[in-house]
């Protein structure tokens, strides 16, 4: 993004209140099944909100002469567990509740919040919201009627939010310990259990009620190795729309603890990498991340409704080589980025963008795709009630290919292979960046030494050309993507691959 | 807004939690209005009013520390989060060094801070509307500019109220304004993002709409035809925003929690010689109108000014309460990180500085996050002009920087007599020796 340099009044009085996680102790009617998940009557049984009262507000909204309007009701839980310096540091339990209402008039939004769900309050949010509009009401409330998903994404068997404090307490204190004992030159450890449950029902002008409950995990270490005055810092998540279950089928907290240190160890003995544009290789571990980065972002519609994306006028177009297909998938089961029903009430559906090196698809929102004449595709996302939803990726994936990883290190002579990030960035006009935590030097057809504070740089256009072979290891990193200030629980996956040339930055 | 006895809900809270079994208690809350506009080829694309809150709590139990925070206000879940945190900081460890600062006495004046501008709240929605569609028309008006993005006006009002059980008992109230715009410029497959946005805690310090646009024209047009140059180390001129950006990763790594951690390469590094004796970095809490200013931190600290690097001697860090303690020293009043840390301003011009580079690099923009506390390493993506013979030459885009943030600092050969405080982290110009340049 362009301007986030610039630090404001709120996020420096917020801080204290941005924290996350449960105890288990709190929502015991949820979890005790008392209120199904899914429920439309969430917000009627525990605020009150009727859904005769939900009409009225919309109908407030479009008082104005609005063309649609929307209600976005939302109440989160989350809770964290942070462990560092062999204690058990900070736990905390933090509460979102609120309504969003947005008025639509053509492409224009009318957007107001309140934490209050009193009747009064919502319908003055509601008038403030109407405002974008000038003029009378044109448009009348369709009658709701209840909608379901018939997508099933989370893994509700053993919800974080029914596990006891303790039992969390001691799955961090595995991951840490794992982390320690690892290599008697870790010399610090940080673990942390992040878990949330967030309920959301979504009613609109045109008659739609919809609700979801959305649980979320994800545990977290880091790691930092010394020797010789020399220190850094490995990392490893692991996590998804999971519960307690995760742990015994997919990862041990041990298994995230032990890769975290892994990787502080192993760039102890890294070298600075070599600048220039060479020959790079993207492992699968990670390097989804840059997929979601250099493609992903440039696809959302409404950089190319707005004509700022650099493939706006590129649809139905070879944007890259023919051995490139790329989708977005919200609906893989238990994936940090999936979910049954988008942030506008569309159920979502896998998304073709990129068939074959063509540019097949735009990730759509309810607004996008009605000015740009096209079907919503339910990734239309927010992050919470405050803030209006704008098209997201969910989880973004480059399909496999037919290379093996061995014949595309083989076919580097000298060159550079990435394995894991700290993150990366990119511009509306298609230049971006990735911080390389750790890669290789590749040699001779081989990997040698471990190469750190490596940067790569290049533009999508570029870089979707420069992809030479694919192969057929896909892997997925679990990230938090930013945009327009708002952050999204995605992943991205890709096999390793390799890109005929790419700057590399680096000391020299 | 209304007063709604918030000062008086937070002491009520702190009181419930010691009649529940706490050892200590903080409560603070949040109250703001927020107003934006965003405009789009001259017409408002979305319009955002709203008041919103929130609640923080810090509870801890003979050294055990839990937290909570909620956005939902009825007594019952605020009352739930209360006990809930003393059941959870039960099965937290001890820590000795956990708990409230020791009660200090506020002495500052809160109405000489001027930190809130009443100008901001009566100011009219439809004049906010017109400097967001005035800075974007002029931009549009240039022929040079092949898009934007929009441009956006903003206003915060709000309140901030904190209470804990060593008797403290606060709250003021303050005010923010910002506009902005981002632009594209350039040939073909060749674009470049561009813009300017300022803000201010008053209505009166707020650049104009003319200024906020020639500065985004000029930001992005000069871009225009930028190319990879040869890798190579040279001297580099940070444009006064990149100081900042640097001086950002500084407060990283002189952040108390990450010297404790020792995931600071500053860590045990206080009365050394850290930087080039040019070198003075200064946070001041205190510091009139300005964009970091305020009474006390989230602690309930009385912010102050504290001198971190004077002449490239490490001198503090910046520390809260608990960080403070670890490290054996006093907190600085920096609970929620620098307040208005700046690098002071040196005698040169901006000019004299890019007159005395033969052959370099004028930074003016960077992309990535390859920043790293624990070595001081640095390596970006970055834009810039490139210097010959002390004049700006041509654009250069689509190159990587790096160094190291030690070097960095001893490297500062001269810095500019150009400060503004209009960011709460800020910075003149200023000359580094070398870093290294990659591209082709
Ligand atoms: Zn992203």
């Amino acid at each position: 993004m362009v301007d986030n340099r610039r630090r404001d009044f709120l996020r420096k009085s917020s801080v204290g209140l941005v924290a996350t996680l449960t105890s288990g102790l709190w929502f015991d009617m949820l979890a005790k099944g008392i209120v199904p998940p899914h429920s439309t009557t969430f917000f009627e049984e525990r605020f009150g909100v009727s859904r005769e009262d939900m009409k009225k507000i919309l109908e407030t909204a479009l008082s104005k002469g609005g063309e649609f309007s929307e209600l976005f009701f939302e109440y989160r839980i989350n809770n964290s567990v942070q462990m560092e310096e062999d204690l058990i540091k900070d736990s905390s339990e933090n509460i979102t509740l609120g309504v969003g209402i947005r008025v639509l008039k053509g492409a224009q939004t009318g957007y107001g919040y309140t934490d209050d769900l009193s009747f009064e309050k919502m319908k003055q949010t509601a008038l403030t919201a109407a405002a974008i509009a000038a003029g009378n009401s044109k448009v009348s409330i369709a009658d709701l009627t209840q909608k379901t998903s018939g997508l099933k994404v989370y893994d509700l068997n053993l919800p974080m939010n029914e596990v006891k404090l303790d039992s969390k307490v001691d799955l961090v204190k595995q991951a840490y310990m794992a982390a320690q004992a690892y290599d008697k030159r870790i010399t610090k450890v940080q673990a942390s259990l992040v878990d949330e449950l967030q309920y959301v029902t979504i009613v609109n002008s045109e008659g739609l009620f919809i609700a979801d409950a959305r649980p979320q995990m994800r545990m977290f270490v880091s790691s930092t190795a010394e020797e010789n005055n020399i220190r850094n810092t490995g990392f490893k998540s692991a996590g998804g729309r999971v519960g307690l279950n995760f742990f015994i089928t997919t990862e041990t907290p041990q298994s995230i603890g032990k890769k975290a240190s892994e990787e502080a160890i192993t760039l102890l003995a890294a070298v600075n990498p070599v600048a220039g544009e060479q020959p790079v290789v993207l492992g699968s571990r990670q390097s989804g991340v840059m997929i979601h980065e250099a493609v992903g972002h440039s696809l959302e519609a409404d950089g190319n409704r707005k004509k700022t994306s650099i493939m706006w006028d590129k649809f139905g177009t070879q944007v890259a080589n023919p051995i490139v297909t790329i989708y977005d998938d919200p609906t893989i089961p238990f994936y940090r980025g999936s979910y049954n029903v988008d942030d506008e009430g569309t159920i979502p559906q896998k998304k073709m963008l990129i068939e074959n090196g063509k540019l097949v698809g735009y990730l759509q929102d309810r607004l996008s795709a009605k000015l740009m004449n096209m079907e919503p595709d339910g990734h239309g996302r927010r992050q919470t009630y405050k803030n209006n939803p704008i098209p997201r990726m969910a989880n973004t994936v480059l399909a496999p290919g037919n290379a093996s990883v061995e014949e595309i290190i083989r076919s580097v002579k000298k060159g550079f292979y990435a394995e894991t990030y700290q993150g990366g960035q990119v511009s509306d006009s298609g230049k971006f960046t990735f911080s390389v935590n750790m890669g290789y030097l590749i040699e001779d057809g081989k990997i040698t030494r471990p190469v750190k504070n490596a940067t790569l740089i290049g533009t999508n256009v570029q870089i979707l050309n420069e992809i030479e072979l694919i192969a057929h290891d896909t892997a997925f990193f679990l990230g938090t993507c930013g945009k327009d200030g708002q952050s999204a629980a995605v992943t991205a996956g890709t096999p390793t691959l390799k890109l005929r040339q790419m700057t590399v930055g680096g000391r020299k | 807004m209304k007063d709604q006895n918030l000062l008086q809900l937070a002491e009520e809270l702190v009181g419930f939690g010691k009649k529940n079994g706490a050892s200590q208690v903080e409560v603070s809350i949040n109250q703001g209005t927020n107003f934006s506009v965003d405009i789009l080829q001259g017409e408002i694309e979305k319009l955002t009013e709203a008041v919103s809150k929130g609640l923080g709590l810090r509870i801890f139990v003979e050294g055990k520390v839990a937290r909570a925070s909620s956005s939902d206000f009825s007594k019952d879940t605020l009352q739930k989060l209360v006990t809930n945190a003393i059941l959870r900081a039960k099965l937290s460890s001890a820590d000795p060094l956990a708990g409230l600062p020791e009660k200090e006495p506020l002495t500052v004046d809160v109405t000489a801070l001027k930190i809130y501008d009443p100008a901001i709240l009566e100011m009219a929605p439809e004049k906010k509307i017109r400097a967001a569609k005035k800075t974007e028309a002029i931009c549009l008006a240039d022929h040079r500019v092949k898009k934007t993005f929009g441009s956006t006006f903003s206003t915060y009002i709000g309140e901030r109220y904190l209470s804990n059980s060593n008797g403290f008992s606060g709250s003021f109230k303050r005010t923010s304004c910002s506009c902005g715009v981002s632009l594209q410029a350039g040939e073909e497959s060749n674009l470049f993002d561009e813009g300017w946005y300022d803000s201010s805690v008053n209505l009166e310090g707020l650049e104009s709409a003319e200024t906020i646009a020639k500065k985004a024209i000029h930001r992005v047009t000069r871009l225009i035809g930028g190319k990879k140059v040869e890798s190579q180390n040279v001297p580099v001129v940070f444009e006064p925003p990149m100081t900042a950006e640097i001086l950002g990763f500084f407060s990283t790594c002189v952040g108390g929690n990450n010297v404790y951690l020792k995931q600071s390469f500053l860590a045990g590094k206080i009365g050394e010689k850290i930087g080039n004796e040019l070198v003075t970095i200064i946070d001041d809490g205190l510091k009139a109108g300005a964009p970091g200013t305020e009474p006390f931190d989230g602690e309930g600290v009385p912010l102050r000014r504290t001198v971190v690097m004077e002449n490239g001697i490490l001198r503090n860090y910046l520390l809260d309460t608990y960080a403070a303690r670890k490290l054996s020293m006093k907190s600085t009043g920096n609970s929620g990180g620098p307040n208005n840390l700046y690098l002071s301003a040196g005698s040169s011009t901006p000019e004299q500085i890019i007159k005395s580079v033969d052959k370099g690099l004028f930074l003016t923009g960077t992309i990535g996050f390859g920043q790293v506390p624990t070595t001081g390493d640095i390596s970006r993506g970055a834009f810039g002009i490139w210097i010959e013979k002390g004049e700006l030459t041509y654009p250069v885009a689509e190159i990587t920087i790096s160094g190291n943030l030690a070097q960095l600092l001893q490297g500062i050969q001269m810095v500019g007599n150009d400060l503004q405080f209009k960011d709460s982290i800020t910075g003149p110009t200023i000359k580094v020796a070398e870093m290294t340049v990659g591209g082709k």
